[in-house]
This record gives C-alpha cells, structure tokens and sequence, in this order.
C-alpha cells in the first residue's frame, strides 16, 4: 500500500508542476546565493506580473538597508487569500530567497515567517515558492 | 536546475513502479477506459439557449488542469483513469510539503497549484487516442527549428527582444489558441453577442472577438501572434477555426502554417468541453487533437496589467551584463 501512495504522489508530481512565473528564475536570480532577510515591511506593490515586497533590514551597526523581494502574482494572491491587508507597512517579517545576479539588493522570495511563526509561501519563481522541495 | 524540473525526472523514473503496481494490465493490453464523464457525448442534457438561439457558452470559467499534454510513457495505451484513480489523485494533499520545519496550512496559506479548482477530467493525457502524444515531428521541420535556435544561441540575452513573448509580455505560451491551462491565473470569460463571441483570457489579458458570419480569413499576408479566429454553429458546438499565425507563435514548435480548430461544447451546467485539432503539414505528418474540460472559476476575472511590474525583463538583461563583466557567459 505504502508502495502504491508513493506512486501516487510520483505521478502528482507529473501533473502538478508548477510553473509560476513568467520569466527565467536561473535568468534572474541566482540559486548559489540564498538570502535570508530580516525587516520590516515599507512598502508593498500589488502588480502584475509580479507583486514585490521592499523591506528594510537593519545591520548590525545600525544601517539599514533596503531590499526589494519579488512574489507572486497579486491575482493568485489574492485568490489564495493573501491581500494587501496581509502584509502591513511595518510588519515585521523573515524573508528567505535568492539574490539578484546582478548583485543589487534585490531577491526573489521562497517564503516569509511573521513574528507568530507562521509562514508563508510567496509563488513566485523560486525554487520552493510554491511549497515544493526546492533542492 | 529548478525544482519542477528534478521533480519532473524524479516523478518519471518513480512512475514506472506506479505504472506497474497500479496498473497491471497497461503493460500487456489496453485497459478497460473508464467512460469520461464530462466527454460524454451522449448526454441528453442541452445547453440553455441565448436570446438569438445560440447555445449559451456565456460565463466566467477556469481552463486550470491537472493533465499533461501527452500521456506518460508508463500508462501505455491507457487513456482514462478510473474514477477511483483520479479520486485519488486529486484528493492527495497530505505529507506534500517536504519542509517538516514549515508551517505549511494548505488551506490558510498554500499558494499552491493543486488548490485550484479543476473541473472533473478522468484523461490520462490532453491528447485524446491510443498514443496520447504529440506525433514525431518532420525531420525538415527539425532542422528549421533547430537553425533558429542556432541563429540565436549566444545571443538570448543581447536584447529585450531576443527574449520570449511571456517575457515580453506580448503573449503568454498557455494562452493560446490553442487554449490551455497555466496553473494560476487560468480564467477566461465568454460573452455572446450578436454575430460574435468574445473570449476575454486573464493572463495576459487578451481578448479575441470571433466573428461568426462566415466571412474568410484575412490574406495569407497578414499574420498575427495569436492567429486569426473565425467561428460557426456545428449544432450543439462552436467551432472556431484559427489561421494566420506568425512564425513567432511556434506553438510546440509549429511553423506560420499552423491551423487550429478548436470546439467548445457545453457538456452541463459546470462544464464546457473545450477540444483542439492541431494541423500543421509543415510540422507534423498528421493533425493531433487534445481535450480538457473547463469548468466554472470562482470570483471575477482581475485585471493582469502584464506591462506594469515587468521589472524580470530589464532585471534578467542586468543579470546578462553582470555575467558578462564577470567573464561568465550570460545565461
């Protein structure tokens, strides 16, 4: 029985890989840098074909860098359940993803983890984003 | 290499010990195919009519699908799960996050492909027939495809347009015709009017308005990305007959010559049954046909304003420069 559920979930697999975004993640982002931020929310922007969260990330000496944090669709977002009241200004958030290629502080998001622990998926283009292994 | 794809090869080197544990007799001989449901032809429900007499297409709906374009090579002849099969794949949700330290609440927060809602198909492949598989492409159509990857190889990233339309967002690859489902996002309205029948796609945001009083397709001259539609009654079904296409549109790596029929038939009052014959000599020896069944989407098409967060257009081509500078090849 064991046997059969793992084929089961072989051929799910098959039938649900998902391909959420439109554009190359190995274009964009690089999979050898994984980031993981943590900030507070300054700014979310709903958009297609891509939402980007931006946060700021305070160092160690005090300087605050800012990060832009690409995501998923704002319409499969919000059919999810995610809206713009999700994500406030000021929330303090954990972002893990990968840098840009181009070295900028830009990344694109696998999840986010609230202040409570709980966590979310981004759907965006990263390995993972979609709550998939990502490795 | 992304995570789909590893899971994808992963998934077919374990698919063979479910082919054979699951389904004994694909090896050796047909198995019985389940009657699909929503195919049923034989139906003697009929759709409700709009006010000119056509029959009503007319609704919000999701074209969202769990089934592959071709069948896996495993299943063999095998065209239709049982019902009992496909409950079990749709109903398996559990253990899927491999993360143990995620708190992972499908239904609070999975952005997840498989909460979409997809109406009831028991195929085992989109391509109907004992293959289930695009048919072997011509080897003349091989060199031409393989010559226009070669005229570009190196150069992908030289330029905005070097990249592909969905990067540009000119057209996403799904949209269609033919029409098929993108994972997320997979919503199309159909509105009748008089003479008409308009399709409106959420992704990317497309509308094509089908003309169905016989007039002929432009000439050859001109060539469109998403082709030409013209549409006519065959009884209970619209069929709607693409042409024109530009070379660009390459649809499974089809030539300008491809021709599309697509038949949309209300099959009950949640399904529609969308069906594509895919006709291109210059491509393939003979046509193939797919099926998927829509279903009703839930809320309201939203706006997919493609253009105006495409930041991933000018970031990959960033990413290009920096590979570069860097003494690595752009990729």
């Amino acid at each position: 029985m064991k046997a059969n559920l793992a084929g089961w979930v072989a051929v799910l697999g098959i039938l649900a890989a998902p391909s959420w975004a439109h554009h190359s993640f190995a274009a964009e982002f690089d999979d050898t840098k994984p980031i993981k931020l943590g900030g507070k929310v300054t700014k979310v922007e709903f958009i297609n074909p891509h939402s980007w969260i931006y946060i700021d990330v305070k160092g160690a000496d005090g300087t605050v860098v800012h990060w832009a944090i690409e995501g998923g669709s704002p319409n499969a977002l919000y059919r999810h359940g995610f809206t713009r009241d999700s994500l406030p200004v000021g929330t303090e958030i954990i972002v893990t993803g990968y840098r840009s290629k181009d070295g900028t502080n830009r990344g694109v998001g696998k999840d986010l983890t609230f202040t409570d622990g709980k966590r979310l998926f981004m759907g965006g283009s990263a390995p993972g984003a979609d709550g998939e292994n990502e490795k | 290499m992304r995570a789909p794809a590893r899971r994808f090869v992963a998934g077919i080197a374990l698919v063979t010990g479910a082919a054979l544990l699951t389904f004994p007799a694909a090896a050796q001989s047909p198995a019985p195919l389940a009657k699909p449901a929503a195919a049923a032809k034989t139906s003697t429900w009929k759709a409700p009519r709009t006010a000119d007499g056509q029959p009503d297409l007319q609704g919000i709906w999701t074209n969202a699908t769990s089934i592959p374009m071709e069948r896996p090579k495993e299943l063999g002849a095998k065209e239709f799960y049982t019902p009992e099969e496909f409950a079990k794949i749709q109903g398996y949700h559990g253990d899927r996050n491999p993360l143990p330290e995620a708190h992972y609440d499908m239904s609070q927060f999975g952005i997840d492909p498989l909460q979409n809602k997809f109406a009831p198909n028991l195929r085992t492949s989109l391509i109907v027939g004992p293959e289930g598989r695009i048919p072997p492409m011509l080897p003349a159509a091989m060199e031409r495809n393989a010559a226009r990857a070669a005229a570009m190889k190196g150069h992908e990233w030289d330029r905005a347009e070097n990249r592909n339309l969905a990067e540009r967002c000119v057209m996403w690859a799904q949209e269609g015709p033919p029409m098929l489902g993108a994972t997320y996002n997979n919503n199309l309205e159909i509105v009748h009017s008089a003479g008409y029948v308009a399709i409106f796609t959420e992704l990317i945001h497309d509308a094509r308005i089908i003309p169905l009083d016989g007039r002929p397709h432009p000439p050859k001259s001109v060539r469109q990305i998403r082709g030409d539609s013209r549409g006519h009654w065959e009884g209970e079904t619209l069929v709607v007959d693409v042409t024109n296409f530009t070379d660009q549109t390459a649809f499974r790596g089809s030539s300008e010559d491809l021709h599309v029929i697509e038949r949309f038939t209300r099959t009950s009052p949640a399904t529609i049954l969308y069906e594509f014959t895919i006709d291109d000599p210059s491509t393939w020896a003979r046509p193939w046909t797919a099926q998927l069944v829509m279903g009703p989407a839930d809320g309201e098409i939203y706006e997919y304003a493609c253009h105006e967060g495409n930041r991933a257009l000018a970031n990959s081509l960033s990413a290009a420069r920096a590979q570069e500078a860097a003494g690595k090849p752009a990729k």
